[in-house]
């Protein structure tokens, strides 16, 4: 929300340099002048090489804070500013922290272009309103990791990850470095085209290809191969002996693939109208396109040498630090070894354009790499992956986190592709059948391949099956919840050409992301959800933070509790309760399906049996579940149904159209999208005017505030508006609003205040984040236990309160909406009741 | 004989009028009397004292995006 902010602030004060600049520049000579001034001697530039980080984490350097402190010292300052730079007022205010970059000269054509690019790290502003935005988004997305996209304004950032994924498709240095400029309304910084070229030029020399169950290390420049070698910690990994010297192959060649299901009905070729189309940016931008690149490929030789399993991920990290990351390719129709998949697209599916756009970022020069792809919740990530296992067409392994979602991913594969029944095996622990032919498709979970412990002999024997064979293809859904020990053993245990990670919220709070760098591969392509919703891929929705104030004994308590009662006690509140409640009146008369979820199992049971609505949690059985969800689909009766965290991720609920928010994982960002997801693909999105709902409830003037704000910011850096609410009109005119007495209110603050802790525990549910087993959490619950075993807790009370004798009396506020549920399933018909169930017959 | 104590009215969310409160459980010198569920009379002296203890308090539950950022280097 502030980064833009920042960009419009240069944007003021660059405009008033450009008057200046403008006056003394020709407009003819405009494109000279730039060069000049690119050509012009930059003193850092060496230091900048020597400095340059082994480590790729690290960003483009900074210049000295100290000498930064006044903007007068612009000798020192390492971005070349112009000796003629003469401060205005107010750059007082950004020099300290770097952000002045009110010297940089504005192009005299800059209303054109629509992109600003930060000096200092790497940040690229886009004027989103530009004629020429949708170009350069395709473009940037190719080349830098979109960090924040409201309406108006993007943010991007240029990393060494992001150029690796733009080297990876096919980009080369020279064109990234021209385009960049082209776009930009100030000419490109020293600094940024240094960085480019450091992350660019070592990047795709190194191949890292898996043939025959072995791993090689393949380059077309035999030197490099022998540089490597000659590394201490690489030259000792080499398993194919040392006089072999290096084994020479003839390259591969590509041309001519087509992604399934991107036919027209007509017959023409879809995926070929977008490859022009983005070439058509490429040569507009670019000047011109190099056609004979892949005629060159086929011509160079290959020298490689062998690797051994284990230290394939020791080589990756080693080439990385050594600032030759090695690239993973599968040539899968040149692989004759591995027998083929009969496995093709239904004609009748077809996949969606930024499906396809994803898709070609993927196999863009014939060949698969590995990658991950970032696509919203809703938007067909299945699809995506069917459609790659269909193109490789070679044996597939999904994993994917919880048992549920194993045989979603099975039912999909059978509804959009023509693969066969039998040629589809599910590894969980209660199946454990292989399929028979010499290929086919095996899903799974992480946990069942990754289980180091003892297996029953069955599962051993799959195990032994999956890790004895060469798969084509390893797809990974969800990849940002699974624990980088795991995936590190899933990944080097089965011997896969290509992955495919496929996820919506590529964030964790533990910083852990990048890791997925170099287990998987780089990130491939990552969709504007702003956009999709336009489109109406997903669903509008309108996000609204409702402020509930604390009632005033409430909040006198929430100040004298320690800080987890205090999580009880805004969960509670009863504003909140009523602001629930008011909501849910509201949208069941507008005739929309609500969800409620509350992470809190004690609020959860207490909202939902005072509301009388079914709810569903950690220890709901299996068959009560499946009841309530039917019955929350099909009938107009029950509109609302109340969640607990195990409706975040697995739950699929197309009918649901209103969500609220009650309490939440602290400040998990991931969680609120994972939320928001569930009403993305609501069935009625494509209706005229429609919109879903997202409430969150918070407590006002407490530590929910905090947490909510930080909840929401991906989702505001996905463009996303979330309008606050500070008061809900006619909430006091509602019929039976719940706590509208002070002896009410007094009554639930009693109730809570007599909870034990525990209760504002969080559940240990079977969500997808625990059922892979973070070591996160598991950390921190153990801490817990330690906590509570280790003192005994003292209260203070009455004998007569400790006896129940106070006024407190055993009522029972509302019926278990559950047991109605399944107590009206029961129900016999008349005729049989008649006949086997007289006694109770007669009883009515 | 009628005494008279000079003081500030302050008129605020139950909330904040709790919070004050709390502010004056430590020490017994800020507020005179409470008047209702949004009204305090309190020492005028001690306005300023308050106010910054308020914020101080408040601005916990504030989530500044760019307090993350400044601890990455």
């Amino acid at each position: 929300m502030v980064k833009p902010f920042l960009g419009e602030d240069d944007h003021q004060f660059s405009d008033d340099d450009n008057t200046s600049s403008s006056d003394n520049t020709d407009q003819g000579e405009q494109d000279e002048l730039l060069d000049e001034e690119e050509l012009m001697p930059q003193d850092d530039d060496l230091e900048y090489d020597e400095e340059r980080p082994k480590k790729l984490t690290k960003k483009i350097r900074q210049p000295p804070s100290s000498a930064a402190g006044s903007a007068t010292s612009s000798s020192s300052n390492p971005f070349s500013v112009p000796s003629d730079f003469i401060p205005d007022v107010v750059s007082k205010m950004f020099s300290n922290n770097r952000h002045d970059f009110s010297y940089l000269k504005l192009k005299p054509d800059h209303a054109s272009r629509p992109l600003w690019i930060a000096p200092s790290d790497g940040r690229i502003i886009l004027e989103s309103f530009s004629p020429l935005a949708e170009q350069a988004q395709d473009f940037l997305v190719t080349i830098a990791e979109p960090i924040s996209r409201p309406s108006h304004m993007h943010e991007y950032r240029i990393t060494a990850y992001s150029l690796y994924a733009a080297v990876s498709v096919g980009l080369e240095t020279d064109d990234i470095i021209s385009v960049l400029n082209r776009l930009s309304k100030v000419p490109l910084a020293e600094s940024i085209i240094e960085f480019i070229k450091g992350a660019t030029v070592s990047y795709g020399k190194v191949k890292l290809v898996l043939k025959h169950n072995r791993y090689f290390v393949e380059s077309t420049q035999a030197d490099i191969l022998q540089m490597l070698l000659k590394d201490e910690v690489l030259g000792k990994l080499r398993i194919d002996g040392e006089a072999a010297g290096l084994s020479k192959e003839k390259g591969p060649s590509m041309q001519g693939l087509v992604i399934p299901g991107t036919k027209k009905p007509d017959g023409s070729n879809v995926n070929e109208s977008i490859n022009t189309t983005n070439d058509d940016i490429y040569t507009s931008v670019i000047g011109e396109k190099e056609e004979d690149e892949n005629d060159d490929d086929d011509l160079d030789a290959v020298h490689s040498f062998e690797i051994s399993h284990e230290s394939v991920e020791i080589v990756k990290k080693r080439c990385q630090e050594i600032d030759y990351p090695v690239l993973e390719e599968y040539d899968f129709r040149n692989d004759t070894r591995n027998p083929d998949l009969p496995i093709d697209l239904k004609p009748s599916t077809q996949i969606r354009p930024y499906q396809e756009k994803s898709l070609s970022k993927m196999f863009g020069n014939g060949r698969a790499r590995s990658g991950i792809i970032v696509l919203p919740c809703g938007a067909g990530k299945t699809l995506v992956g069917i459609t790659a296992a269909c193109t490789i067409r070679k044996s597939v392994i999904v994993l994917c986190t919880s048992s549920v979602s194993v045989m979603q991913w099975r039912q999909q594969f059978l509804q959009w592709c023509t693969i066969q029944p039998e040629n589809i095996a599910v590894f969980t622990s209660d199946n454990k059948e292989m399929f028979q032919s010499e290929s086919g498709l095996v899903v799974s979970t992480y946990s069942m391949v990754a289980n180091t412990r003892n297996r029953s002999h069955d599962s051993q024997k799959v195990m032994d099956f999956l890790t004895s064979r060469e798969w084509g293809f390893i797809l990974l859904d969800e990849v940002h919840v699974v624990p980088a020990a795991m995936f590190r053993r899933v990944v080097t245990t089965i011997a896969a050409h290509a992955k495919l990670g496929l996820t919506a919220t590529l964030v964790r709070e533990d910083d852990k992301i990048s890791d997925l760098n170099f287990l998987i591969g780089p990130k491939l392509y990552e969709a504007n959800w702003m956009d999709l919703a336009q489109k109406g891929h997903i669903a509008n929705v309108q996000c609204a933070e409702v402020w509930c104030p604390m009632t005033a004994e409430f909040y006198q308590e929430y100040l004298r509790e320690s800080a987890r009662k205090r999580m009880l006690l805004y969960i509670m509140n009863p504003t909140k309760f009523q602001a629930c409640q008011f909501l849910i009146h509201y949208h069941e008369q507008r005739g929309d399906k609500i969800i409620v979820f509350a992470d809190n199992v004690y609020a959860l049971q207490e909202y939902a049996l005072k509301l009388g609505k079914p709810f569903i949690y950690g220890s709901t059985p299996q068959q009560e579940r499946m009841n309530i969800l039917q019955n929350f689909q099909y009938n107009d009766e029950v509109n609302t149904i109340f969640l607990s965290k195990v409706g975040d991720t697995s739950i699929d609920l197309p009918e649901a159209t209103c969500l609220i928010q009650i309490s939440s994982h602290y400040g998990s960002r991931r969680q609120e999208a994972q939320r928001l997801g569930r009403i993305l693909r609501a069935k009625r999105r494509n209706d005229e005017g429609f919109n879903a709902f997202f409430y969150s409830l918070v407590s006002k003037d407490t530590q929910e505030m905090y947490y909510s704000t930080k909840r929401q910011a991906f989702l505001v850096d996905q463009g996303y508006a979330f309008k606050v609410i500070t008061h809900l009109h006619g909430m006091e005119n509602l019929p039976n609003l719940a706590y509208s007495t002070v002896r009410e209110r007094r009554e639930l603050l009693q109730e809570v205040l007599l909870k034990n802790e525990d209760a504002a525990g969080l559940e240990i549910g079977d969500d997808a984040d625990s059922s892979v087993g973070r070591g996160n959490n598991v950390m921190k619950r153990s801490h817990h236990h330690n906590n509570r075993n280790g003192k005994a807790q003292r209260v203070a009370g009455s004998l007569a309160s400790l006896a129940g004798g106070e006024d407190m009396a055993y009522v029972e506020y509302a019926g278990n909406r559950n047991r109605e549920l399944r107590d009206k399933d029961k129900e016999h018909h008349p005729l049989i009741q008649k006949m086997y169930y007289k006694s109770g017959g007669r009883k009515k | 004989m009628t005494r008279a104590i000079k003081g500030a009215l302050v008129e605020c969310d139950a909330s904040i009028r709790a919070l004050i409160v709390r502010i004056d459980s430590e020490r017994h010198d800020v507020v005179i009397q409470e008047l209702d569920e949004t009204h305090l009379l309190i020492d005028s002296n001690k306005v300023d004292f308050v106010k910054a203890e308020l914020n101080r308090l408040l601005s916990k539950n504030t989530y500044n995006p760019l307090d993350d950022e400044e601890i990455q280097p």
